[in-house]
């Protein structure tokens, strides 16, 4: 048996894409400044099978988002249906039904209804809208993860804009155009962090 | 499973957090100019709204504080 999860951990299973950049930069920073800890699969490093180590970083966690918004067949080099995603959903709602108290997970998806048509196995399942915007994954994690002290959308996005404006030069520095890589995840989670507490310590209310 | 849940646990610091983060002091001292950047962007918005207001006024409520 694992040990326990991470209470505050939160396992990110989203597209790698360009188009996704916006909306993984507002997960980082809406979770961030929730007081949750984004974790993502490309903070694993090399060795063991790689699915092994994605099961492992799932159990450490708490909850997990499961974005499947983009789920469509990819475009280039070669159209192929896109699995990992559902995949580790599936890993996940294993794990969850084994140990229902160590685990929640959470779908999202940016259009109503469409969940029934990728994925009608989890007919039942209420799934979280995010229409596809920044605004819509900052507001859709407040609906979700409810806790005392919560921060306002627009102060957010105030995080938000500003972590956002600045990942082109976090992408230079670090000699690199992914930003899913795992250096830039880490500084992007690092700087949300600064600025949310920032935040905090001038004006203890929020 | 629930579309929502209610956090109990306490928020992590960020020595608690930084232990999944591998980033060098180095870097941090880089990254905290972004920080300051942001510190100072907040600053200007706190003192915009007393740009706004007239000289006159701004004399009043600087002596009667």
């Amino acid at each position: 048996m694992p040990p326990p999860p991470d209470p505050s951990a939160v396992f990110l299973n989203i597209p790698y894409d360009e188009e996704f950049q916006s909306l993984y930069i507002a997960y980082i920073v809406g979770l961030i400044q929730l007081g949750l800890a984004p974790r993502l699969a490309s903070e694993i490093v090399g060795g063991d099978r790689r699915l092994d180590k994605i099961f492992k970083l799932i159990q450490s966690c708490r909850y997990s988002i499961h974005d499947l918004s983009h789920v469509e067949v990819s475009v280039s080099p070669a159209a192929v249906p896109r699995f990992n995603m559902p995949l580790e959903l599936g890993m996940t709602i294993t794990w969850q039904n084994l140990h229902p108290s160590r685990h929640s997970w959470f779908v999202w998806e940016s259009e109503p209804h469409r969940i029934q048509r990728s994925a009608s196995d989890l007919n039942g399942t209420d799934a979280n809208i995010h229409n596809g915007t920044p605004e819509g994954v900052l507001s859709e994690l407040l609906n979700a993860f409810r806790r005392d002290r919560i921060p306002s959308v627009p102060r957010m996005l105030e995080v938000y804009h500003f972590v956002e404006g600045n990942l082109t030069a976090i992408l230079h520095r670090n000699g690199t155009h992914n930003p899913y890589s795992r250096s830039v995840f880490m500084e992007l989670c690092w700087l949300s962090k600064m600025l949310t507490d920032l935040f905090r310590y001038t004006n203890p209310a929020v | 499973m629930p579309k929502s849940v209610y956090i109990t646990a306490r928020r992590p610091t960020l020595e608690e957090m930084e232990k999944n983060w591998r980033i060098s002091k180095a870097r941090k001292k880089e990254l905290q100019v972004l920080v300051n950047e942001f510190k100072a962007q907040l600053s200007r918005r706190e003192q915009a709204p007393m740009a706004l207001i007239g000289p006159e006024k701004r004399r009043k409520r600087a002596s009667a504080a």
